[in-house]
């Protein structure tokens, strides 16, 4: 046999064979992708939605799999993960490579608005669905794709919520109608969606709040001096930012050392996380954060989840990112099985149609809307001193009282 | 904007531009001698931070006091990279892409060994320093950015005097100039380059440990301060440590001052265009057209 010959054989059994693991994984088990950023700028929130994610996936696999009626059995899950290192192109590839090399049946990933929206491009390509439990600008979801899914309500009710807390604090007497407030939002969709939010809803209750500054900045900064300045010469009561975590910690650190007070201070959806506390200790005390999820909602299945959490990584969820990653994969499974295939097209039906009850977001049902996000209402949260943080609306849902303004 | 207002612009300026002289004065070192555009820069800043932050945890040590303790530790190991790495790049005069790949690469095996120690938590300083501030008047000055600013200033002076009074410095200056003539007279290039190379190593270490009480870091840390390290450099001329301040000034200046006229998002494209307009109109940075304009008069 000639060494050409030779070499093709080589090739063509090792393809054969790759095909071969390959059809026996499909056949076997279900594989769900995830791409999410361990390492980069979104490292942590990222880390935590994997945690989230396998805890769900364990949990399932515990009970033998998800049943499939096509195959007439159990089939357990089997997740192929990649680190997309918070880039967007990297995200964008690896979605695209879970979905047409590792033939995932379905994937989740995207956490933040800037990885999310690079990734939602790729499902309706491949026909299989894709569900992200970080990203929540309304961008992704106007784009009329039918394999996109978020676990997250949308920024533009972020924005409103919060605007809506303070309206209440004005009717409770504790700040002052015509309050000036500074707007301060990274340069992303998420920020242009929690503006709008913000604007919205004092348009539509004229006589609240004024926004004096409106700025944006990118994500990343080092330096916020020159931004902090305007906000101190706009002289506004509130300031409200919308930004993430490595973000938040440096323009908040920036924020105390330069020596600035408002009646409220607000960072959108950070505010209690974890390495904010370690970093800045008391300088994170009384900042106010919308949250799609929080630990001290009254529901029986939170503390279950808090308890399985802690007891797979030896210590508490930090912040929401764990809870809607869990859910999302909770209801990806529930998909699976009503689907009662592996087939992409059917699951995605299925998720259209889905309804995770027992869920642990606020209202305890998680579903879809019509253009694949799902539409639940937020809380809003205050660190407390003491490393205490409690739900301080809507007032249903609270466990202490708001501090405002901020003493 | 008050008077006040821009007395406090300027001042946190004048604080910033110490940051970026603190963190760029060691990729110059490496660069004036080695013309080595030294990507690994980032690593060392990192490296710097988690050296301060382990003394810092472990023994409870001021975290100043870790920074300087940073400066024989990464003196050592600098001398180390460059006896196992960089000794074996080709000699040049300008930058080569070797030197580029070879640090490039070696970063990302920096960043990927602290990933594999420190995990990718977001580890912090804090210290009574870390909020507190000076006031003066309706100015509050930080006080860890006064320390930082401080030792950037001392660090360019000791550079400035290292240059100009030891022997050392000037082996590193005919380096500098002209290489091969450096050489004829007895300079030994080998030595010196190691000697650099650990110098600007050293002074990486310290700014990263600086760095570390300013901002919470990461594996990852370092890379925001690469391109500002690199503009810097490029205004300063290159290689001169004078030029660094100027460069830091001009950067920190530039900066702060722009965001009072224009979108605050535009902030990270102004080194950039700072690059581009310095690269085609003063190709020797500002510290060179002003070299220029003295001989003239």
């Amino acid at each position: 046999m000639s060494s050409s010959s030779v070499r093709i054989l080589v090739v063509l059994t090792v393809l054969i064979s790759m095909f071969g693991v390959s059809a026996a994984v499909a056949q076997d088990s279900i594989v769900v992708g995830v791409v999410m950023p361990t390492t980069g700028r979104e490292a942590k929130p990222g880390l935590y939605q994997k945690e989230g994610i396998e805890l769900a996936i364990k949990q399932i696999n515990d009970k033998g799999g998800i049943f499939v009626k096509e195959k007439n059995k159990k089939l357990p899950v089997k997740e192929v993960f990649y680190d997309d290192g918070s880039d967007s192109a990297k995200s964008a590839s690896l979605a695209e490579r879970v979905m047409s090399s590792d033939k995932a049946t379905a994937v989740i990933g995207g956490y933040s608005t800037a990885l999310g929206e690079a990734e939602s491009v790729m499902p309706d390509r491949y026909k299989i669905p894709w569900i992200t439990p970080g990203a929540a600008a309304t961008s992704i979801f106007k784009r009329g794709y039918k394999y996109t899914f978020g676990a997250l309500s949308p920024i533009l009710l972020l924005g409103q919520t919060t605007a809506e807390f303070l309206g209440s604090q004005v009717d409770q007497g504790k700040l002052k109608k015509g309050l000036k407030i500074a707007l301060v939002v990274e340069n992303t969709d998420h920020g242009t969606d929690y503006v709008k939010g913000i604007e919205d809803w004092i348009q539509q209750h004229p006589g609240y709040f004024t926004v004096v500054l409106n700025e944006k900045f990118d994500l990343g900064g080092t330096d916020f001096s020159g931004l902090l300045q305007k906000v101190k010469t706009s002289k506004a009561d509130i300031f409200l930012s919308d930004a993430h975590l490595q973000d938040y910690i440096t323009m908040q650190r920036q924020y105390l050392q330069a020596g600035l007070k408002h009646q409220v201070i607000s960072y959108g959806a950070r505010g209690p996380e974890s390495d904010a506390r370690k970093a800045l200790g008391a300088g994170t005390d009384y900042i106010l954060a919308a949250l799609w999820w929080s630990d001290k909602l009254p529901y029986p299945q939170e503390q279950k989840f808090v308890s399985d959490y802690k007891a797979a990584y030896n210590r508490p969820p930090d912040s929401w990112y764990a809870a809607t990653a869990y859910d999302a994969m909770r209801i990806l499974a529930q998909a699976v099985e009503a689907a009662g295939s592996t087939d992409g097209s059917k699951i995605r039906d299925a998720l259209a149609k889905a309804e995770l009850k027992g869920s642990l977001i606020p209202g305890q049902v998680l579903k879809f809307g019509s253009n694949g996000q799902a539409d639940y209402p937020f809380l809003v949260t205050q660190n407390k001193p003491g490393d205490k943080v409690d739900i301080v609306y809507p007032k249903d849902a609270a466990t202490g009282p708001a501090i405002v303004p901020k003493p | 904007m008050s008077a006040t207002d821009y007395l406090d612009l300027i001042i946190k300026s004048l604080l910033l531009a110490g940051i970026y002289a603190a963190m760029a004065v060691g990729m110059t070192v490496i660069y004036g001698v080695m013309k080595i555009v030294n990507l690994a820069h980032a690593g060392f800043l990192m490296l710097g931070a988690y050296f301060a932050y382990e003394l810092f945890d472990r023994f409870h040590l001021d975290p100043i006091l870790g920074a300087v303790l940073a400066l024989p530790a990464f003196f050592l190991f600098g001398m180390l990279v460059h006896w196992l790495l960089v000794r074996w790049l080709p000699k040049s005069d300008s930058p080569t892409l070797s030197s580029l790949l070879l640090m490039f690469g070696f970063w990302l095996v920096l960043q990927n060994a602290g990933y594999k120690f420190w995990g990718n938590e977001d580890y912090s300083i804090l210290t009574p320093r870390t909020l507190s501030s000076v006031q003066l008047g309706e100015i509050s000055i930080p006080t860890v950015s006064l320390i930082v600013f401080a030792a950037a200033v001392i660090s360019l002076i000791v550079l400035q005097i290292v240059f100009n009074r030891s022997w050392f410095g000037r082996s590193m200056r005919s380096l500098i100039q002209n290489p091969y003539a450096a050489k004829i007279v007895g300079v030994d290039d080998e030595k010196t380059a190691r000697l650099t190379f650990g110098l600007g190593t050293a002074f990486a270490g310290f700014a990263g440990g600086l760095l570390a009480m300013l901002y919470s870091f990461n594996p990852d840390f370092g890379r925001p301060f690469l391109l500002r390290s690199f503009v810097i450099i490029v205004l300063g001329g290159l290689e001169s440590v004078s030029g660094v301040a100027i460069g830091a000034l001009v950067l920190a200046f530039v900066e702060t001052f722009s965001v009072q006229i224009m979108p605050a998002s535009y902030q990270p494209a102004i080194a950039f265009a700072l690059l581009v307009v310095v690269l085609v109109l003063m190709p020797k940075g500002i510290a060179g057209l002003l070299q220029r304009k003295l001989k003239v008069t």
